[in-house]
């Protein structure tokens, strides 16, 4: 598969200004923007990196240049829903997809792990999709548990936090400039665990309608917080009381920012 | 023996509609519960889940968000983005175990005086039952 990949990013370099995608060399693997010429054996898939935030990145520094980017299933949301807030414009990326294995889809519990190429002008999706994995078991249950032990639970979890900001720096779908984390009436500074239930529900709400499921969040919390549990919730009640997918439909503007009469509530207001 | 409970409530209110309304609930001489703390805000939309959670943190026992109804929002649909936020955040401190109803969204709008003594008083006595907030986020 990797192969496959190299051989058609070698392909496509003729055409883009450069294919973004992650380079292994001896000191680690980090993202990197290859151009014509450049050594394709180094362009590796793992690990996970969310090269979403690279291409926002590179498009506005090079407000010319057409690039393409070697894109996971959740990588390809999460530009999705960029796109939508105009941190990434569609018409200037070549979207190669890269199909996540059944593994991979069950280590994330990812529902969608195979790239979608039709809201892109420019898309390729390389390999064969696999089925999506069974949602995280914790959400289903969710239901049965009591409020003292959501309590208890969240509260440890969030005691851990030594708001290091990782979830938040490595997130694709927080790029806003003024950060709610960093303004001191939210968040004071210089308290290392951030009192209850300020920072972790912020950042929560913030999600809501953007969380595209990526899980990068986790996979970097160096204190292990299940950060995806509640923004599944999140994905869940956005889901049922607004009908909204973030990183399926790229036509489909985000609920929390129109009318009721554009993207109506499905309840019962009081 | 210890004091009885009384729940301290932060109440946002929309410069608008259910300021007015307060107002005019006290210039009938309707009585309204004392343990309302009102903050004006300029609309019901500006209202943000960090100021709620803040008002949480800082000890509020219950934080009531009123808003003009919809349809009748001074700068046309604010109110619609509260009607969607609060629902939200409502389900979201009950999945971390702060029970739900202790934020309540509702629409009072100026001449409802007698609707904004009665949607007070229910609900200091709805937050009444469930208790100090200080139990579940451990101020």
């Amino acid at each position: 598969m990797i192969e496959e990949i190299r051989a058609h990013v070698a392909e496509k370099l003729q055409e883009l200004d450069g294919v973004i995608g992650l380079r292994r060399t001896a000191e680690g693997t980090a993202p990197c923007l290859f151009r014509e010429g450049d050594d394709l054996s180094q362009l590796e898939l793992d690990p996970r990196y969310p090269l979403a935030s690279v291409v926002s990145l590179l498009q506005k520094r090079y407000p010319e240049a057409r690039f393409g980017i070697a894109a996971r299933g959740c990588d390809a949301r999460a530009l999705v829903e960029m796109a939508k807030r105009e941190q990434v414009d569609p018409d200037r990326l070549y979207l190669l997809g890269v199909v996540c294995t059944a593994e991979e889809a069950e280590e994330c519990h990812c529902t969608d792990p195979a790239p979608d190429p039709a809201p892109w002008p420019q898309a390729e999706v390389i390999g064969t999709p696999v089925e999506g994995a069974p949602p995280n078991p914790i959400v289903a249950a969710y239901e049965g548990t009591s409020l003292e032990e959501r309590r208890m639970f969240w509260q440890g979890q969030f005691l851990k936090c030594i708001k290091c900001y990782g979830c938040r720096n490595v997130c694709p779908e927080c790029f806003c400039e003024a950060c709610a984390l960093e303004d001191k009436v939210w968040v004071e500074p210089g308290v290392l665990v951030p009192p209850f239930p300020m920072f972790h529900l912020i950042r929560a709400m913030h999600m809501s309608g953007r969380c595209v499921a990526c899980r990068q969040c986790e996979l970097t919390c160096p204190a292990h917080i299940p950060l995806t549990v509640l923004y599944d919730l999140i994905r869940r009640d956005v889901e049922d009381l607004l009908g909204y997918v973030p990183g399926a439909d790229i036509t489909v503007s985000p609920p929390l920012s129109l009318t009721l009469e554009d993207a109506p509530l499905r309840m019962e207001l009081e | 023996m210890s004091e009885p409970f009384e729940p301290r409530i932060v109440a946002f209110l929309c410069n608008w509609c259910s300021y007015a309304g307060a107002d005019n609930a006290g210039i009938a001489r309707i009585p309204s519960p004392a343990n309302i703390l009102p903050i004006r805000v300029m609309c019901s939309g500006r209202v943000s889940p960090e100021m709620i959670l803040r008002a949480f943190r800082s000890g509020a026992d219950g934080v009531l968000v009123l808003g003009c109804h919809i349809g009748e929002c001074h700068y046309t649909s604010g109110n619609h983005r509260t009607a969607k936020r609060i629902p939200l955040l409502r389900n979201l401190l009950g999945y971390v175990g702060i029970h739900p109803d202790r934020l309540r969204l509702d629409w009072v709008s100026s001449a409802e005086a007698p609707k904004f003594a009665q949607v007070t008083q229910e609900f200091v006595e709805a937050v009444r039952t469930l208790g100090p907030i200080a139990e579940e986020v451990g101020v």
